[in-house]
């Protein structure tokens, strides 16, 4: 493929290709380089970061901060402000349900919202410690490089452009040496320690979220129970779970639904129900029969069903 | 009826086309066209469906069983017409040819056989050639009386195999040629013997004749020679290679030649061994010599018989063919090696049967049967009737039959035992394989058609359980001596079976001998040379419970008369012995300590007592080398699940130590192990003793807690809970018990849903377990869930997965395991077996991709449904049966199901194959579901498949499986089962290698042995037997790093038993060149092909992207650092 292609395009769709040299490894020593796509930022909902941001396509799964810092800074570009990687491994907010809850359960209250902002802080104490050091990217994931300022951005890109008449930037340079936490064994090693928290951290972890939870649960029967009292504009009393009569759970309903089924119904008691059974029978087997044929007609044209070994 | 006319036709068609006595081309021509004609009743046969229906209820199995019996003898019936039309062509030739042959005047024997071979270099094939030059009769030829075709082809019953079909041509011999008392001592067999010679020369001698011509021994008797002609393969005339026949020829006599009475065979008709011709009565019997003269006389009645038959019973041929097929898969054939029972004998006994053999004289079969209806009583017949101990007499006088030891199935009509070439061994092997198909034709939940018809059941490494190839040196052959004729190899192996089945007593349920076959032979030599040494081979099936037995009792001491016998049959083995309950007994004590297995003691021993050491050292055992790569060599059965024993007390332990504990807000109510580990399964027993550390996984427990509505009704706030109660126990446990080590562990970091949290808890004796918690209510609440449309697909995806989880390690897991530990000490050899498969697909990288759980349901289907076998008695039979079965699974068409109790009725069977074909129908291209593999406890059939194998490793597993089936057919019994054991790296796209301080890892050493391994770790403690570090596999969690960050795009394949690489395959789609696009999930590189790039001037346009290979590498290499050795790539 090499050979067909002397030189790869410098530019692909409207990005820029910032190929870059990876470190040849003792258990891997062909020569590589990474292609990454960089362009500027043009979010669908523009916000105003827009303007310093680069959108860079096809990030190495090992990227990190420190490794966009120091990439930029190599080639001459501007500084790099943070950097927010998208379809990376999927980070649950853990409180999620409970905000939910808060959040349905206190629209248009103000003194709810009050609260709102308390749980806030407390989620962050509600979270479960993190089992990584460091995380990892799919494949061929984005990111969004946001820079310092607008300057820093048109540096860079100014950069950009002077790029690949020289020597390729190496990826990872200046990450070295323990400024990431380190891929191989190490990391699983640190993962399996980090999959042990001291019990006491666990416990003031899961304390404060199941605090938060019994509050927002206890703000959630009270609104419920509110909603019970009031009418709505039409004079109509909305149908809330909950309650000393509230309505049953869906699950109940079906089961019990499922015994009233066939009650008192008798299936043989006049002729023509015993001539429709038979009908059913014979036809039910007829049908057997064609689909038997249709299985073994299947299993014919697969060839050696039909012939001994 | 429509069906009722068309049988009627097809009687009156069949009555019409038999005319034994006269054969002609005429009306072999007539016959032609008879075929055609029956070709279109058969499909006149294929009805309405309704008609089929009905009549399938009836008459068959299941219609679908119906419909499969009909293809398949559409399939195996040759083609008459254009496959045979150069045999008829070649027989006619040779019906001539033998018609002019020139009679030969009467001439001294010797005399003769010198003419012979000095002007046509023919032998006489004489039996005996001492005994035949040494009488005083003279030997002649004249023209047979008659020239018949006989046996299956004439009777249409042939069948299309892999070999050659035999045509049989019966030449009747001149009754004038006899005297009335040839048949003694040879007499007519040598006079034949010379005719067959003088028959070989005429045809060699004639001008037309381009036939090959060679001797055989017709069902290799040896008193019995015949002519085989093989085509010329010149392309001429009467070439009839294209047939793909042979024609055998072969002397009969006329059935009223000699007196049946002097050939009964309690009769003894060969005096050479006694002085004098004295008082017959008094005379050994020869019922094998008397039985092959009278089938030398019953080829003409018998040919009458079958085609009568035909004519009185439609099916009667369509069951022959049944039957046929049937013994082939079970390696029976009417050649003496074979077994002695072949597709003659069949017919001749459900040909009989049809006439008598019921109760009052009435026939035991009706002519009204169907086919399949005569193929099931017959097997019915031939499993439930005892014929030695009740020799069958039919329409005869009684006379000494029971005597004689034999199977006796005795047709008075025409005066021959149709069993007289049985053994005792193969007849008793063909009434198990009877029981054993009777039993699985009334299976009603099994698919007996493949069982029964298509599988080859006669592969000896997978039929028993033990082999010994006994080979025979002439001296011991020399010894053997008998009055009746009889081989000596077959006076050798009778010795040798009596010997065994005395021996072995109840710990083999069947042993077998079969011998060497003799082939055919050039006409320059009288006999078959015997080529290099012969070799007895005996198989076993052993009796699980029996064969690992230490002491055997004998009978009391009181008991004289057995008691000598004993000892006189054990000789200095048996010794008198008290035991516990006060009895004193003659009893046998064998060797527990040593390496060579009880049951093999047991048969060395009888060998070197009755044959001599010499015999003994050249014995070879072929089976118990499969229980080696895993296996402690001579373990027994007993001992393997012992195995496991420490883990289990541990674990009853635990589950003292947990409900003992006090403090906790609910009380429990169940604890139940989920681990391979706790159901004697895991591919390594856990190490008895030792501190555990990174070198052992913990087992899997699930704790479940009285119902509560304490409980949050919210998913995430449950799993928060579930950690809490964790706290909480360790809490508890590490109080109340000493030297115990409870542990908190986190897993599943991104989902809050999943269950996050589980306990490791170690006890000092090195037993480790992990406990999670059950909630019941999570089932309802993810329902729910499912359920909501509003939900975000992200968000349905975890759910989907939170809930395949929960039923997979908190409900199905359970009862797998409980219904598992219950098989394996149900079936000693189940435990082994399966671990012997799972190190199997672990050896051929497929760890990640075929669960333990399904690699155990395929085991257990193998063990609960072993036809056309019965249970497996060793690891090998179980392994190799599991590989075939693997290797001829259609997993497209067809669903596993395995039922653990043994009661699942049709409807649930049913149920099953329904909800199977519906994913079919969904899926047809098997994206999502591939495997299907169900069972009583999970009818929904996902639970183990759901996360792979995916189709292209599914469809390597069986490739893998049948390679492995050809590499044990072409090896037989010289079988080395670490060869099967060797992964290829040839098949991947790269190879990852491990570096050596990790592809060792895990590979059930002993922790002393691996110090050093840990370089890094050093400070943790130095060793690895560290709690710290229990559960710790760097490569697990590398692996499946790697099948998180390359999901769709390439395939990885680990040995999670110590593999020392990582196989890859790059997936056909990332590989190739597409437009643009940003959520690629590969690394790309820009690309334009050069024409392109040519054509236009704006490169940009044209480039496209094209997966980067090398940089992914460079990926896998970086994310491995100091574990990977180094990465090779194909391309």
């Amino acid at each position: 493929m090499a050979s067909k292609t002397p030189k790869p395009p410098s530019s692909i769709n409207g990005y820029i290709v910032l190929p870059l040299q990876l470190q040849a490894l003792p258990s891997f020593k062909e020569p590589a380089i990474h292609f990454l796509y960089l362009r500027r930022h043009e979010a669908r909902v523009p916000t105003k970061d827009d303007a310093r941001t680069l959108f860079a396509v096809n990030v190495p799964f090992d990227a990190t901060e420190a490794h966009f810092r120091h990439l930029f800074s190599g080639i001459g570009g501007g500084r790099v402000d943070n950097v927010k990687f998208l379809g990376s491994r999927q980070h649950p907010t853990t409180t999620t349900t409970v905000e939910q809850l808060i959040a349905s359960s206190t629209k248009g209250n103000n003194k709810k919202r009050k609260r709102d902002r308390m749980d806030q802080e407390d989620k962050a104490a509600g979270e479960l410690p993190e089992t990584w050091d460091r995380e990892l990217h799919l494949s061929g994931s984005t990111a969004l490089i946001v820079f310092v300022d607008k300057g820093s951005l048109e540096a860079t890109t100014r950069a950009l452009k002077l790029y690949g008449k020289g020597k390729l930037a190496l990826w990872g340079k200046g990450v070295e040496g323990g400024k990431v936490p380190a891929l191989g064994s190490e990391r699983y090693l640190a993962h399996h320690t980090l999959c042990y928290p001291p019990s006491s951290t666990l416990q003031s972890s899961i304390n404060a979220y199941l605090t938060t939870f019994a509050a927002a649960e206890a703000a959630r029967a009270r609104h419920l129970a509110q909603k019970r009292q009031e009418p709505d504009e039409d004079g109509f009393i909305t149908v809330v779970r909950g309650g000393r009569t509230g309505p049953a759970r869906h699950e109940e309903a079906t089961v019990v639904a499922e015994k009233q089924k066939g009650k008192g119904h008798y299936r043989d008691f006049y002729r023509f129900q015993l001539r429709e059974e038979k009908k059913k029978r014979v036809g039910e087997l007829v049908k057997r029969f064609e689909e038997d044929k249709r299985k073994v007609q299947e299993m014919k044209e697969r060839r050696g069903r039909f012939k001994p070994q | 009826m429509d069906s009722h006319a068309t049988k009627k036709r097809k009687v009156e068609h069949d009555s019409s086309s038999y005319g034994t006595d006269e054969w002609t081309a005429y009306m072999r021509i007539d016959g032609q066209k008879e075929n055609l004609k029956f070709a279109k009743h058969r499909t006149a046969w294929d009805m309405t469906s309704q008609d089929g229906q009905l009549l399938a209820e009836e008459m068959y199995k299941s219609s679908m069983f119906k419909l499969q019996l009909d293809e398949l003898l559409a399939e195996v019936q040759p083609n008459y017409v254009k496959r045979m039309a150069p045999v008829e062509n070649a027989l006619r030739k040779l019906k001539t040819i033998i018609e002019r042959i020139p009679d030969r005047e009467p001439t001294d024997a010797v005399e003769a056989e010198k003419e012979l071979y000095r002007h046509h270099k023919i032998a006489v094939p004489f039996t005996d050639p001492e005994l035949a030059r040494d009488v005083k009769y003279k030997l002649t030829y004249s023209r047979p009386t008659n020239i018949n075709i006989v046996g299956s082809y004439a009777l249409k019953t042939a069948v299309k195999t892999s070999g050659i079909i035999s045509v049989d041509m019966a030449i009747t011999l001149p009754s004038s040629l006899f005297q009335e008392k040839d048949y003694l001592n040879y007499r007519y067999f040598h006079k034949r013997a010379y005719y067959l010679a003088c028959l070989v020369a005429g045809i060699n001698e004639d001008k037309d004749c381009k036939f090959k011509t060679r001797f055989c021994y017709l069902n290799g008797n040896d008193i019995q020679p015949a002519v085989v002609i093989s085509p010329s393969e010149d392309g001429g005339v009467d070439d009839f290679s294209s047939s793909r026949c042979d024609i055998r020829i072969f002397p009969t006599v006329s059935g009223d030649l000699f007196s049946n009475a002097k050939l009964l065979p309690d009769r003894n008709c060969v005096r050479r061994f006694q002085g004098s011709p004295g008082s017959t009565s008094t005379l050994a019997p020869t019922p094998f010599y008397n039985a092959t003269l009278m089938s030398e006389c019953s080829v003409i009645p018998y040919l009458k018989l079958f085609h009568d038959t035909s004519s009185r019973c439609g099916s009667f041929k369509d069951a022959c063919v049944l039957g046929r097929i049937w013994l082939q898969q079970r390696g029976f054939g009417g050649n003496i090696s074979k077994g002695g029972f072949g597709h003659f004998e069949w017919a001749a006994v459900t040909a009989t049967l049809l006439q008598g053999g019921g109760p009052r004289g009435q026939s035991l079969l009706s002519p009204s049967y169907s086919s399949y209806q005569l193929f099931k009583a017959t097997l019915q017949f031939l499993a439930s009737t005892d014929m030695v101990a009740n020799p069958l007499l039919l329409q005869t006088e009684e006379f000494g039959a029971p005597k004689l030891g034999v199977p006796m199935f005795y047709d008075g009509s025409r005066s021959m035992n149709v069993l007289f070439k049985m053994t005792l061994w193969s007849y008793r092997l063909l009434q198990r394989e009877a029981r054993i198909s009777l039993d699985m034709l009334r299976d009603t939940v099994a698919d007996s058609f493949e069982a029964s018809f298509i599988v080859k059941a006669d592969e000896p490494l997978q039929r028993f359980d033990l082999l010994a190839r006994i080979p025979i040196s002439p001296e011991i052959l020399s010894q053997q001596r008998s009055v009746d004729h009889k081989s000596v190899t077959a006076s050798f192996c009778q010795k040798l079976y009596q010997v065994l089945s005395r021996g072995a007593g109840d710990r083999a349920t069947l042993i077998y001998l079969s011998g060497p076959e003799a082939g055919s032979w050039p006409i320059n030599e009288p006999t078959p040379s015997t080529g290099s040494q012969p070799r007895i081979l005996v198989g076993f099936l052993l009796n699980s419970a029996n064969a690992g037995r230490v002491v055997d009792h004998g009978p009391p001491a009181e008991a004289k008369e057995e008691a000598a016998a004993f000892r006189d049959f054990w000789g200095k083995k048996a010794e008198l012995r008290r035991f516990k309950d006060g009895s004193i007994l003659e009893s046998l004590v064998w060797s527990k300590e040593s390496k060579t297995p009880i049951f093999q003691q047991v048969v060395l021993y009888l060998l070197d007592r009755n044959f001599g050491i010499d015999v003994t050292k050249a014995v070879t055992f072929v089976g118990d080398n499969f229980s080696g790569p895993i296996l402690m060599p001579g373990a027994s059965g007993t001992q393997t699940i012992a195995m496991f024993q420490p883990i289990m007390t541990e674990f009853n332990k635990l589950e003292r130590d947990i409900r003992t504990m006090e403090g906790l807000p609910l009380q429990l109510s169940q604890i139940s192990g989920s681990s391979p580990k706790l159901r004697y399964t895991s591919i390594d027993p856990p190490p008895s003793s030792g501190r555990p550390g990174a070198n052992m996984d913990p087992a899997d427990v699930v704790i479940l807690f009285e119902g509560s509505g304490r409980w949050p009704d919210d998913l995430a706030a449950i799993q928060r809970t579930k950690v809490a109660f964790l706290l909480k126990i360790a809490e508890v446990l590490e109080e109340s018990v000493e030297d115990i080590t409870a542990r908190t562990g986190l897993e599943n970091g991104d989902s809050s849903i999943r269950n996050i949290s589980f306990l490791d808890v170690t006890y000092k004796s090195g037993a480790a377990f992990r406990l999670r918690i059950h909630n019941e209510r999570e089932q309802t609440l993810l329902e729910r869930l499912l359920k909501s449309k509003s939900l975000e697909p992200r968000k349905r995806e975890e759910a989907i997965l939170a809930q395949s989880e929960y039923k997979r390690i908190f409900a199905q897991s359970r009862s797998h395991t409980q219904a598992l530990q219950t098989l394996c000490t149900r079936f000693v050899f189940l435990s082994p077996t399966i671990r012997l498969v799972k190190l199997w697909f672990a050896s051929h990288l497929l760890s990640r991709h075929v669960s333990e759980e399904l690699a155990e349901l395929f085991v257990v289907h193998i063990f609960l449904q072993p036809y056309p076998w019965e249970s497996p008695s060793s690891v090998m039979t179980g392994f190799l049966r599991t590989l075939l079965w693997l290797s001829r699974w259609d997993w497209r068409l067809d669903p596993l199901i395995v039922d653990f109790s043994g009661e699942m009725k049709v409807g649930d069977i049913n149920a099953i194959k329904t909800r199977f074909e519906a994913w079919r129908k969904i899926d047809p291209g098997m994206n999502r579901v591939v495997l299907f593999a169900a069972s009583n406890l999970d009818p929904e059939g996902l639970t183990w498949t759901q996360f792979g194998p995916s189709k292209v490793v599914a469809a390597r597993v069986t490739a893998l499986a049948r390679s492995a089936c050809a590499a044990v057919k072409e090896a037989g019994l010289e079988i080395v089962p670490e060869t099967l054991f060797i992964p290829s790296a040839a098949d991947y796209d790269f190879t990852i290698h491990l570096s050596s301080r990790f592809s060792s890892y895990r590979r059930g050493k002993k922790p002393s042995a691996k110090h050093t391994i840990f370089k890094n770790l050093q400070t943790h403690a130095g060793q690895d037997a560290n709690v710290d570090l229990l559960g710790y596999d760097p490569v697990r969690l590398f692996v499946e790093e790697l099948t998180n960050l390359y999901a769709n795009n390439i395939i990885f394949f680990h040995n999670s038993h110590g593999g020392t690489f990582i196989g890859g395959i790059w997936s056909p789609l990332a590989t190739s060149p597409r437009p643009w696009k940003v959520n690629l999930s590969y690394s790309t590189k820009p690309m334009v092909s050069q024409e392109e790039a040519d054509e236009d001037e704006n490169p940009e346009e044209v480039a496209r992207l094209v997966v980067n290979k090398t940089a992914i590498l460079n990926e896998i290499a970086r994310l491995g650092g100091d574990m990977i050795s180094r990465i090779e790539s194909k391309s």
